[in-house]
Protein backbone atom coordinates (compact mmCIF):
# COMPACT_ATOMS: atom_id res chain seq x y z
CA UNK A 1 0.00 0.00 0.00
CA UNK A 2 1.20 3.40 -0.51
CA UNK A 3 0.50 5.96 2.05
CA UNK A 4 -0.47 9.39 0.44
CA UNK A 5 -1.14 12.35 2.77
CA UNK A 6 -2.29 15.92 0.73
CA UNK A 7 -3.89 18.83 1.13
CA UNK A 8 -7.21 18.86 -1.32
CA UNK A 9 -9.48 22.04 -1.30
CA UNK A 10 -7.73 23.88 1.42
CA UNK A 11 -7.92 20.46 3.58
CA UNK A 12 -5.63 17.84 4.77
CA UNK A 13 -6.40 14.49 3.87
CA UNK A 14 -5.01 11.02 4.23
CA UNK A 15 -5.50 7.81 2.47
CA UNK A 16 -4.06 4.51 2.70
CA UNK A 17 -4.36 3.07 -1.32
CA UNK A 18 -2.83 -0.01 -3.28
CA UNK A 19 0.07 1.93 -5.83
CA UNK A 20 -1.86 1.21 -9.15
CA UNK A 21 -4.47 4.01 -7.48
CA UNK A 22 -4.71 6.59 -10.04
CA UNK A 23 -5.12 10.41 -8.55
CA UNK A 24 -8.45 10.25 -9.86
CA UNK A 25 -9.62 7.00 -8.38
CA UNK A 26 -8.67 8.50 -5.06
CA UNK A 27 -10.09 11.54 -5.32
CA UNK A 28 -13.70 10.04 -6.75
CA UNK A 29 -13.33 6.44 -4.44
CA UNK A 30 -11.54 7.30 -1.22
CA UNK A 31 -12.25 11.18 -0.85
CA UNK A 32 -16.04 11.15 -2.35
CA UNK A 33 -15.15 13.69 -4.54
CA UNK A 34 -17.03 13.11 -7.58
CA UNK A 35 -16.49 16.63 -9.40
CA UNK A 36 -13.61 15.35 -11.31
CA UNK A 37 -14.94 12.59 -13.94
CA UNK A 38 -13.62 9.31 -15.86
CA UNK A 39 -14.23 10.19 -19.51
CA UNK A 40 -11.47 8.36 -21.44
CA UNK A 41 -9.01 7.00 -18.90
CA UNK A 42 -5.63 7.90 -21.24
CA UNK A 43 -5.50 11.83 -21.42
CA UNK A 44 -7.11 12.72 -24.10
CA UNK A 45 -10.56 14.15 -22.84
CA UNK A 46 -9.68 16.53 -19.83
CA UNK A 47 -12.72 15.52 -18.07
CA UNK A 48 -10.57 14.33 -15.10
CA UNK A 49 -8.53 17.76 -14.75
CA UNK A 50 -7.32 18.78 -11.63
CA UNK A 51 -5.19 21.51 -10.18
CA UNK A 52 -1.80 20.10 -8.75
CA UNK A 53 0.44 22.66 -7.25
CA UNK A 54 -1.20 25.52 -9.71
CA UNK A 55 -0.82 23.39 -12.48
CA UNK A 56 -4.19 21.69 -14.39
CA UNK A 57 -2.87 17.97 -15.26
CA UNK A 58 -5.03 14.86 -15.94
CA UNK A 59 -5.85 13.02 -12.93
CA UNK A 60 -6.06 9.71 -14.29
CA UNK A 61 -2.59 10.10 -15.70
CA UNK A 62 -1.23 10.61 -12.23
CA UNK A 63 -0.79 7.94 -9.49
CA UNK A 64 -2.01 8.37 -5.93
CA UNK A 65 1.36 8.87 -5.03
CA UNK A 66 2.87 11.22 -7.53
CA UNK A 67 0.36 13.62 -5.60
CA UNK A 68 1.06 13.21 -2.08
CA UNK A 69 2.58 16.19 -0.15
CA UNK A 70 0.98 18.34 -3.20
CA UNK A 71 -1.77 20.81 -2.78
CA UNK A 72 -5.10 19.35 -5.31
CA UNK A 73 -7.66 21.30 -6.09
CA UNK A 74 -11.45 19.97 -7.45
CA UNK A 75 -14.06 21.48 -8.72
CA UNK A 76 -15.40 21.19 -5.08
CA UNK A 77 -13.29 23.57 -4.16
CA UNK A 78 -13.77 26.57 -6.48
CA UNK A 79 -17.24 27.82 -4.68
CA UNK A 80 -18.56 28.60 -1.16
CA UNK A 81 -21.86 27.90 0.08
CA UNK A 82 -22.73 31.66 -0.62
CA UNK A 83 -20.75 32.59 -3.73
CA UNK A 84 -20.18 30.64 -6.97
CA UNK A 85 -16.80 31.85 -7.99
CA UNK A 86 -16.62 33.95 -10.87
CA UNK A 87 -15.75 31.38 -13.61
CA UNK A 88 -18.82 29.65 -12.83
CA UNK A 89 -20.94 32.75 -13.01
CA UNK A 90 -19.69 33.89 -15.92
CA UNK A 91 -20.41 30.05 -17.62
CA UNK A 92 -23.88 29.92 -15.95
CA UNK A 93 -24.56 33.70 -17.50
CA UNK A 94 -23.21 32.63 -20.38
CA UNK A 95 -24.93 29.27 -21.15
CA UNK A 96 -21.66 27.75 -21.54
CA UNK A 97 -22.79 24.15 -20.87
CA UNK A 98 -25.41 22.07 -21.55
CA UNK A 99 -24.90 18.10 -20.10
CA UNK A 100 -21.99 19.93 -18.02
CA UNK A 101 -20.18 16.52 -18.01
CA UNK A 102 -16.77 18.55 -19.44
CA UNK A 103 -17.77 21.24 -17.58
CA UNK A 104 -15.16 20.57 -13.90
CA UNK A 105 -12.44 20.09 -16.04
CA UNK A 106 -13.21 22.94 -18.39
CA UNK A 107 -13.81 25.05 -15.63
CA UNK A 108 -10.85 24.07 -13.93
CA UNK A 109 -8.10 24.42 -17.03
CA UNK A 110 -9.90 27.85 -17.28
CA UNK A 111 -8.78 28.47 -13.38
CA UNK A 112 -5.14 27.46 -14.11
CA UNK A 113 -5.62 30.07 -17.26
CA UNK A 114 -6.70 32.62 -15.49
CA UNK A 115 -4.77 32.48 -12.42
CA UNK A 116 -1.67 33.19 -14.65
CA UNK A 117 -3.67 35.48 -17.17
CA UNK A 118 -6.17 38.09 -16.16
CA UNK A 119 -6.20 39.25 -19.58
CA UNK A 120 -5.76 36.29 -22.20
CA UNK A 121 -6.55 36.65 -26.05
CA UNK A 122 -8.88 34.13 -28.01
CA UNK A 123 -5.84 32.35 -28.86
CA UNK A 124 -4.75 31.74 -25.40
CA UNK A 125 -8.42 30.84 -24.13
CA UNK A 126 -8.23 28.09 -26.59
CA UNK A 127 -4.61 26.95 -26.44
CA UNK A 128 -5.86 26.45 -22.73
CA UNK A 129 -8.89 24.29 -23.21
CA UNK A 130 -7.62 22.69 -26.04
CA UNK A 131 -6.88 19.50 -23.90
CA UNK A 132 -11.12 19.54 -22.58
CA UNK A 133 -13.25 17.85 -25.45
CA UNK A 134 -17.07 18.52 -25.40
CA UNK A 135 -19.57 16.48 -27.17
CA UNK A 136 -22.37 18.78 -26.41
CA UNK A 137 -21.42 22.95 -27.19
CA UNK A 138 -19.16 23.85 -30.04
CA UNK A 139 -16.68 25.39 -27.60
CA UNK A 140 -17.75 29.27 -28.50
CA UNK A 141 -19.66 30.18 -25.48
CA UNK A 142 -17.47 28.93 -23.20
CA UNK A 143 -14.36 30.65 -24.77
CA UNK A 144 -17.16 34.07 -24.34
CA UNK A 145 -17.69 32.52 -20.86
CA UNK A 146 -14.09 32.85 -19.97
CA UNK A 147 -13.39 36.15 -21.52
CA UNK A 148 -16.66 37.24 -19.58
CA UNK A 149 -14.59 35.43 -16.43
CA UNK A 150 -11.65 37.01 -16.64
CA UNK A 151 -13.69 40.53 -16.97
CA UNK A 152 -15.11 39.71 -13.48
CA UNK A 153 -11.54 38.66 -12.03
CA UNK A 154 -9.90 41.83 -13.26
CA UNK A 155 -13.11 43.84 -11.90
CA UNK A 156 -13.38 42.01 -8.59
CA UNK A 157 -8.61 42.79 -8.35
CA UNK A 158 -9.66 46.18 -9.05
CA UNK A 159 -12.13 46.81 -6.82
CA UNK A 160 -10.21 44.88 -4.42
CA UNK A 161 -12.91 43.77 -2.48
CA UNK A 162 -12.32 43.66 1.01
CA UNK A 163 -15.12 40.69 2.05
CA UNK A 164 -12.77 38.42 0.42
CA UNK A 165 -14.25 35.77 -1.54
CA UNK A 166 -13.32 32.53 0.02
CA UNK A 167 -11.23 29.95 -1.98
CA UNK A 168 -12.67 27.09 -0.19
CA UNK A 169 -15.73 25.35 0.50
CA UNK A 170 -16.40 23.87 3.87
CA UNK A 171 -17.97 20.70 3.47
CA UNK B 1 -3.96 -1.47 -13.64
CA UNK B 2 -2.12 -4.55 -12.66
CA UNK B 3 -0.65 -4.45 -9.36
CA UNK B 4 2.89 -3.06 -8.62
CA UNK B 5 5.25 -2.13 -6.37
CA UNK B 6 6.03 1.69 -5.87
CA UNK B 7 9.02 3.62 -4.74
CA UNK B 8 9.97 7.47 -4.48
CA UNK B 9 13.22 7.91 -5.15
CA UNK B 10 14.72 10.95 -3.22
CA UNK B 11 17.90 11.40 -5.27
CA UNK B 12 19.63 10.49 -8.24
CA UNK B 13 21.86 8.18 -6.82
CA UNK B 14 18.50 6.63 -4.84
CA UNK B 15 16.96 6.44 -7.64
CA UNK B 16 20.41 4.81 -9.53
CA UNK B 17 20.46 2.21 -6.51
CA UNK B 18 16.87 1.17 -7.06
CA UNK B 19 17.02 0.79 -10.80
CA UNK B 20 20.71 -1.29 -10.72
CA UNK B 21 18.35 -3.52 -7.84
CA UNK B 22 15.78 -4.10 -9.68
CA UNK B 23 16.50 -4.02 -12.98
CA UNK B 24 14.48 -5.13 -15.65
CA UNK B 25 11.53 -5.87 -13.21
CA UNK B 26 11.64 -2.15 -12.25
CA UNK B 27 10.35 1.05 -14.60
CA UNK B 28 10.73 4.45 -14.46
CA UNK B 29 7.90 6.64 -13.49
CA UNK B 30 8.92 10.89 -14.91
CA UNK B 31 5.41 12.51 -15.82
CA UNK B 32 3.75 9.20 -16.49
CA UNK B 33 1.34 10.52 -19.45
CA UNK B 34 2.82 7.76 -21.01
CA UNK B 35 3.62 4.87 -18.80
CA UNK B 36 0.31 5.24 -17.21
CA UNK B 37 -1.24 4.90 -20.55
CA UNK B 38 0.99 1.56 -21.22
CA UNK B 39 0.47 0.31 -17.65
CA UNK B 40 -3.19 0.67 -18.44
CA UNK B 41 -2.95 -1.50 -21.44
CA UNK B 42 -1.08 -4.18 -19.79
CA UNK B 43 2.27 -3.19 -22.39
CA UNK B 44 4.21 -3.43 -19.85
CA UNK B 45 3.73 -5.55 -16.32
CA UNK B 46 6.68 -3.92 -14.13
CA UNK B 47 7.15 -5.37 -10.58
CA UNK B 48 7.94 -2.13 -8.88
CA UNK B 49 7.69 1.70 -10.51
CA UNK B 50 10.18 4.08 -9.28
CA UNK B 51 8.70 7.52 -9.37
CA UNK B 52 11.74 10.18 -10.15
CA UNK B 53 9.63 13.04 -10.42
CA UNK B 54 10.41 14.37 -6.90
CA UNK B 55 14.16 14.60 -8.19
CA UNK B 56 14.46 18.36 -8.48
CA UNK B 57 18.30 18.11 -9.60
CA UNK B 58 16.69 16.90 -12.73
CA UNK B 59 14.76 20.12 -13.22
CA UNK B 60 17.49 22.50 -13.75
CA UNK B 61 17.58 24.43 -17.08
CA UNK B 62 20.96 25.91 -17.17
CA UNK B 63 24.06 27.15 -19.24
CA UNK B 64 27.63 25.32 -18.07
CA UNK B 65 30.91 25.70 -19.31
CA UNK B 66 30.36 22.96 -22.24
CA UNK B 67 26.78 24.02 -22.98
CA UNK B 68 23.27 24.46 -21.84
CA UNK B 69 21.94 21.73 -19.77
CA UNK B 70 18.15 20.56 -19.95
CA UNK B 71 17.19 18.14 -16.93
CA UNK B 72 15.09 15.27 -18.20
CA UNK B 73 12.68 16.39 -16.03
CA UNK B 74 11.91 19.23 -16.97
CA UNK B 75 8.25 19.42 -18.17
CA UNK B 76 6.86 20.87 -21.79
CA UNK B 77 5.03 23.56 -19.50
CA UNK B 78 9.04 24.39 -17.70
CA UNK B 79 10.60 24.41 -21.23
CA UNK B 80 7.76 27.20 -22.79
CA UNK B 81 8.27 28.95 -19.44
CA UNK B 82 12.58 28.94 -19.17
CA UNK B 83 13.71 32.42 -20.27
CA UNK B 84 16.94 30.72 -21.14
CA UNK B 85 15.08 28.33 -23.66
CA UNK B 86 13.02 31.00 -24.88
CA UNK B 87 16.12 33.25 -25.23
CA UNK B 88 18.64 31.06 -27.01
CA UNK B 89 16.55 27.37 -28.43
CA UNK B 90 12.81 28.75 -29.20
CA UNK B 91 12.59 25.49 -31.83
CA UNK B 92 12.59 24.22 -28.45
CA UNK B 93 9.75 26.28 -27.09
CA UNK B 94 7.67 25.60 -30.57
CA UNK B 95 8.12 22.03 -30.15
CA UNK B 96 7.05 21.91 -26.34
CA UNK B 97 4.18 23.51 -26.89
CA UNK B 98 3.11 21.59 -30.29
CA UNK B 99 2.42 18.49 -27.45
CA UNK B 100 -1.17 17.33 -26.57
CA UNK B 101 -2.60 20.21 -24.60
CA UNK B 102 -1.50 22.10 -21.11
CA UNK B 103 -2.18 19.01 -18.70
CA UNK B 104 0.17 16.33 -20.80
CA UNK B 105 2.79 19.52 -21.16
CA UNK B 106 2.37 20.05 -17.30
CA UNK B 107 3.19 16.56 -16.27
CA UNK B 108 5.27 15.22 -19.28
CA UNK B 109 8.79 15.58 -19.47
CA UNK B 110 11.62 15.95 -22.17
CA UNK B 111 13.50 12.85 -20.92
CA UNK B 112 10.32 10.81 -20.99
CA UNK B 113 9.30 12.13 -24.30
CA UNK B 114 12.55 11.08 -25.80
CA UNK B 115 12.71 7.67 -23.66
CA UNK B 116 9.35 6.86 -25.38
CA UNK B 117 10.87 6.32 -28.58
CA UNK B 118 8.13 6.74 -30.80
CA UNK B 119 8.60 7.86 -34.57
CA UNK B 120 6.43 11.10 -34.34
CA UNK B 121 7.88 12.49 -30.89
CA UNK B 122 8.03 16.19 -30.96
CA UNK B 123 11.19 16.88 -29.12
CA UNK B 124 13.11 14.87 -31.45
CA UNK B 125 14.06 16.93 -34.63
CA UNK B 126 15.25 20.16 -33.22
CA UNK B 127 17.08 18.48 -31.05
CA UNK B 128 18.54 16.03 -33.59
CA UNK B 129 19.33 19.52 -35.81
CA UNK B 130 20.91 20.86 -33.44
CA UNK B 131 23.16 17.60 -32.52
CA UNK B 132 22.00 17.24 -29.06
CA UNK B 133 24.14 14.69 -26.32
CA UNK B 134 22.35 13.02 -23.26
CA UNK B 135 23.90 12.12 -20.28
CA UNK B 136 23.04 8.39 -19.15
CA UNK B 137 23.48 7.23 -15.25
CA UNK B 138 23.79 3.83 -14.10
CA UNK B 139 25.39 1.94 -11.04
CA UNK B 140 28.77 1.75 -13.16
CA UNK B 141 28.29 6.01 -13.96
CA UNK B 142 27.84 8.15 -16.15
CA UNK B 143 28.54 8.44 -19.68
CA UNK B 144 27.41 10.62 -22.43
CA UNK B 145 26.47 9.91 -25.99
CA UNK B 146 24.81 11.78 -28.93
CA UNK B 147 20.83 11.68 -28.88
CA UNK B 148 20.77 10.01 -32.14
CA UNK B 149 22.09 7.16 -30.60
CA UNK B 150 19.65 6.84 -27.53
CA UNK B 151 17.08 5.91 -30.29
CA UNK B 152 16.89 2.22 -31.88
CA UNK B 153 13.68 1.02 -33.53
CA UNK B 154 9.91 2.34 -32.48
CA UNK B 155 9.42 2.40 -28.58
CA UNK B 156 13.22 0.68 -27.96
CA UNK B 157 16.08 3.25 -26.67
CA UNK B 158 19.56 1.93 -26.55
CA UNK B 159 18.90 2.44 -23.00
CA UNK B 160 19.68 -0.87 -20.79
CA UNK B 161 17.53 -1.68 -17.47
CA UNK B 162 19.35 0.39 -14.44
CA UNK B 163 20.12 3.39 -16.67
CA UNK B 164 18.50 7.03 -16.05
CA UNK B 165 18.38 9.62 -18.59
CA UNK B 166 19.85 12.42 -16.73
CA UNK B 167 20.02 15.33 -19.03
CA UNK B 168 20.16 16.48 -22.48
CA UNK B 169 23.06 18.87 -23.62
CA UNK B 170 23.41 21.81 -26.47
CA UNK B 171 27.07 21.93 -27.01
CA UNK B 172 28.53 25.33 -26.87
CA UNK B 173 29.20 25.87 -30.14
CA UNK B 174 25.74 25.24 -31.46
CA UNK B 175 23.96 27.85 -28.77
CA UNK B 176 23.99 30.26 -31.11
CA UNK B 177 22.70 28.52 -34.32
CA UNK B 178 19.66 29.50 -35.82
CA UNK B 179 17.35 26.54 -35.73
CA UNK B 180 13.34 25.92 -36.05
CA UNK B 181 10.83 23.17 -35.68
CA UNK B 182 7.82 22.67 -37.63
CA UNK B 183 5.14 20.15 -37.10
CA UNK B 184 1.85 19.19 -39.33
CA UNK B 185 -1.12 17.03 -37.46
CA UNK B 186 -4.60 16.37 -38.05
CA UNK B 187 -5.61 19.17 -35.58
CA UNK B 188 -3.90 22.21 -33.84
CA UNK B 189 -3.92 20.97 -30.83
CA UNK B 190 -3.72 17.28 -29.03
CA UNK B 191 -2.56 15.85 -32.30
CA UNK B 192 -0.11 13.71 -32.98
CA UNK B 193 2.58 14.85 -35.83
CA UNK B 194 1.88 13.13 -39.03
CA UNK B 195 5.63 14.19 -39.97
CA UNK B 196 7.59 17.06 -37.85
CA UNK B 197 10.33 18.37 -38.83
CA UNK B 198 13.63 20.58 -37.00
CA UNK B 199 16.56 22.51 -39.30
CA UNK B 200 19.40 24.60 -38.10
CA UNK B 201 22.41 26.25 -39.81
CA UNK B 202 25.27 28.96 -39.59
CA UNK B 203 25.45 31.24 -42.03
CA UNK B 204 28.34 32.21 -43.77
CA UNK B 205 28.29 35.06 -46.22
CA UNK B 206 25.13 34.42 -46.88
CA UNK B 207 25.82 30.84 -47.57
CA UNK B 208 24.53 27.55 -45.64
CA UNK B 209 27.12 26.55 -43.39
CA UNK B 210 26.38 22.99 -41.35
CA UNK B 211 22.94 22.61 -42.09
CA UNK B 212 21.12 19.93 -40.32
CA UNK B 213 17.59 18.65 -41.04
CA UNK B 214 15.96 15.93 -38.74
CA UNK B 215 12.67 14.63 -40.35
CA UNK B 216 10.34 12.85 -37.59
CA UNK B 217 6.95 10.40 -37.87
CA UNK B 218 8.48 9.43 -41.46
CA UNK B 219 10.83 6.28 -40.79
CA UNK B 220 11.41 3.79 -37.62
CA UNK B 221 12.92 7.04 -35.22
CA UNK B 222 13.71 10.77 -35.74
CA UNK B 223 16.32 10.53 -38.94
CA UNK B 224 18.43 13.45 -40.36
CA UNK B 225 18.78 13.96 -44.40
CA UNK B 226 21.65 14.17 -45.29
CA UNK B 227 21.57 14.42 -49.35
CA UNK B 228 19.87 17.50 -48.75
CA UNK B 229 21.71 18.90 -46.27
CA UNK B 230 24.88 18.13 -48.63
CA UNK B 231 23.04 19.97 -51.20
CA UNK B 232 22.48 22.92 -48.94
CA UNK B 233 26.62 23.16 -47.47
CA UNK B 234 28.38 26.06 -48.76
CA UNK B 235 25.10 27.34 -51.28
CA UNK B 236 24.15 30.50 -50.92
CA UNK B 237 20.86 30.79 -49.00
CA UNK B 238 17.50 31.81 -50.86
CA UNK B 239 13.96 30.25 -50.97
CA UNK B 240 14.69 28.48 -54.22
CA UNK B 241 17.57 26.21 -52.57
CA UNK B 242 14.90 25.82 -49.54
CA UNK B 243 12.54 24.24 -52.02
CA UNK B 244 15.04 22.07 -53.73
CA UNK B 245 16.69 20.97 -49.78
CA UNK B 246 12.69 19.68 -49.04
CA UNK B 247 12.41 18.20 -52.52
CA UNK B 248 15.52 15.71 -51.82
CA UNK B 249 14.44 15.34 -48.18
CA UNK B 250 11.29 13.85 -49.51
CA UNK B 251 12.75 11.35 -51.03
CA UNK B 252 15.25 10.40 -48.17
CA UNK B 253 11.84 10.02 -45.64
CA UNK B 254 10.28 6.32 -45.77
CA UNK B 255 6.88 6.96 -44.55
CA UNK B 256 3.99 4.49 -44.10
CA UNK B 257 0.69 4.94 -44.59
CA UNK B 258 -1.78 4.32 -41.76
CA UNK B 259 -5.18 5.76 -40.64
CA UNK B 260 -3.99 9.19 -39.99
CA UNK B 261 -1.91 9.69 -43.31
CA UNK B 262 -0.96 7.94 -46.18
CA UNK B 263 2.43 7.69 -47.46
CA UNK B 264 2.90 10.40 -50.70
CA UNK B 265 0.81 12.63 -48.20
CA UNK B 266 3.96 12.24 -45.85
CA UNK B 267 6.43 12.66 -48.43
CA UNK B 268 4.66 15.64 -49.83
CA UNK B 269 4.36 17.27 -46.16
CA UNK B 270 8.28 16.58 -45.73
CA UNK B 271 8.54 18.89 -48.58
CA UNK B 272 6.52 21.60 -47.27
CA UNK B 273 8.10 21.06 -43.80
CA UNK B 274 11.40 21.43 -44.42
CA UNK B 275 11.16 24.70 -46.91
CA UNK B 276 9.08 26.24 -43.95
CA UNK B 277 11.68 25.54 -41.18
CA UNK B 278 14.63 26.20 -43.13
CA UNK B 279 12.85 29.74 -43.53
CA UNK B 280 11.95 30.43 -39.71
CA UNK B 281 15.41 29.57 -39.24
CA UNK B 282 16.79 31.95 -41.40
CA UNK B 283 14.26 34.81 -40.57
CA UNK B 284 15.35 33.90 -36.66
CA UNK B 285 18.95 34.76 -37.50
CA UNK B 286 17.99 38.03 -39.07
CA UNK B 287 15.40 39.20 -36.59
CA UNK B 288 18.41 38.08 -33.91
CA UNK B 289 21.15 40.39 -36.02
CA UNK B 290 18.36 42.98 -36.02
CA UNK B 291 18.40 42.84 -32.04
CA UNK B 292 21.90 42.85 -31.75
CA UNK B 293 22.81 45.48 -34.15
CA UNK B 294 19.96 48.00 -32.46
C1 LIG C 1 -3.25 13.02 -24.48
C2 LIG C 1 -1.81 12.89 -24.84
C3 LIG C 1 -1.28 13.65 -25.88
C4 LIG C 1 0.07 13.54 -26.21
N1 LIG C 1 0.52 14.30 -27.24
C5 LIG C 1 1.82 14.21 -27.60
C6 LIG C 1 2.32 15.02 -28.68
O1 LIG C 1 1.61 15.81 -29.30
N2 LIG C 1 3.64 14.89 -29.00
C7 LIG C 1 4.48 14.02 -28.35
O2 LIG C 1 5.65 13.97 -28.69
N3 LIG C 1 4.03 13.25 -27.32
C8 LIG C 1 2.73 13.32 -26.93
N4 LIG C 1 2.25 12.54 -25.91
C9 LIG C 1 3.15 11.55 -25.29
C10 LIG C 1 3.75 11.92 -23.93
O3 LIG C 1 2.95 12.82 -23.23
C11 LIG C 1 5.12 12.54 -24.04
O4 LIG C 1 5.97 11.68 -24.72
C12 LIG C 1 5.73 12.89 -22.68
O5 LIG C 1 6.79 13.79 -22.86
C13 LIG C 1 6.23 11.67 -21.94
O6 LIG C 1 6.92 12.11 -20.78
P1 LIG C 1 6.56 11.57 -19.33
O7 LIG C 1 7.45 12.29 -18.40
O8 LIG C 1 5.12 11.66 -19.08
O9 LIG C 1 7.03 10.06 -19.51
P2 LIG C 1 6.63 8.76 -18.67
O10 LIG C 1 5.28 8.32 -19.08
O11 LIG C 1 6.90 8.96 -17.24
O12 LIG C 1 7.74 7.77 -19.25
C14 LIG C 1 7.76 7.38 -20.60
C15 LIG C 1 8.81 6.28 -20.78
O13 LIG C 1 10.12 6.80 -20.58
C16 LIG C 1 10.77 6.16 -19.48
N5 LIG C 1 11.48 7.24 -18.80
C17 LIG C 1 10.95 8.44 -18.40
N6 LIG C 1 11.90 9.25 -17.89
C18 LIG C 1 13.07 8.55 -17.97
C19 LIG C 1 14.42 8.85 -17.61
N7 LIG C 1 14.78 10.03 -17.08
N8 LIG C 1 15.38 7.90 -17.83
C20 LIG C 1 15.06 6.70 -18.38
N9 LIG C 1 13.80 6.37 -18.74
C21 LIG C 1 12.81 7.28 -18.54
C22 LIG C 1 9.67 5.50 -18.70
O14 LIG C 1 10.11 4.37 -18.01
C23 LIG C 1 8.67 5.15 -19.78
O15 LIG C 1 9.06 3.96 -20.42
C24 LIG C 1 0.91 12.64 -25.52
C25 LIG C 1 0.39 11.90 -24.46
C26 LIG C 1 -0.95 12.01 -24.11
C27 LIG C 1 -1.49 11.22 -22.98
S1 LIG D 1 -10.43 10.75 -18.17
FE1 LIG D 1 -8.53 11.70 -17.86
S2 LIG D 1 -8.22 12.73 -19.72
FE2 LIG D 1 -10.04 11.58 -20.13
S1 LIG E 1 -21.50 20.22 -22.00
FE1 LIG E 1 -21.82 18.13 -22.49
S2 LIG E 1 -19.80 17.45 -22.79
FE2 LIG E 1 -19.53 19.54 -22.59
Amino acid sequence: MTDVTMTINGQTRSASVPPETTLLQLLRENFNLTGAKLGCDVGDCGACTVIVDGQAVNSCLMLAGQADGRQVLTIEGLASREHLHPIQKAFENSGALQCGFCGPGVLLSAKALLDDNLDPSTQEIRDALSGNLCRCTGYTKMIEAVQEAARLLREESRTQLTHARPEVATP
Amino acid sequence: MKAFGYVSAKDVAHAVALLGEHGAKAKILAGGTDLLVELKHAVHNPEIIVDISRLSELKTIAVADDGLHIGALATHGDIMNSSIIRDMFPAMVDAAHSIGAAQTRNLGTLGGNLVTCVPSMDSGPALIALEALVTVASSAGRRQMPLGELFVSPRKTSLKPGDLLVDIVIAKQNLSKPAAFEKFGLRKGQALALVNVGAAFFIDKGNFLCPRIALGAVAPTVIRAPKAEAYLEGRKISAEAMAEAGRIAATEAKPISDFRASADYRRDLVAVLVKRALASAQARAAAKQKELAA
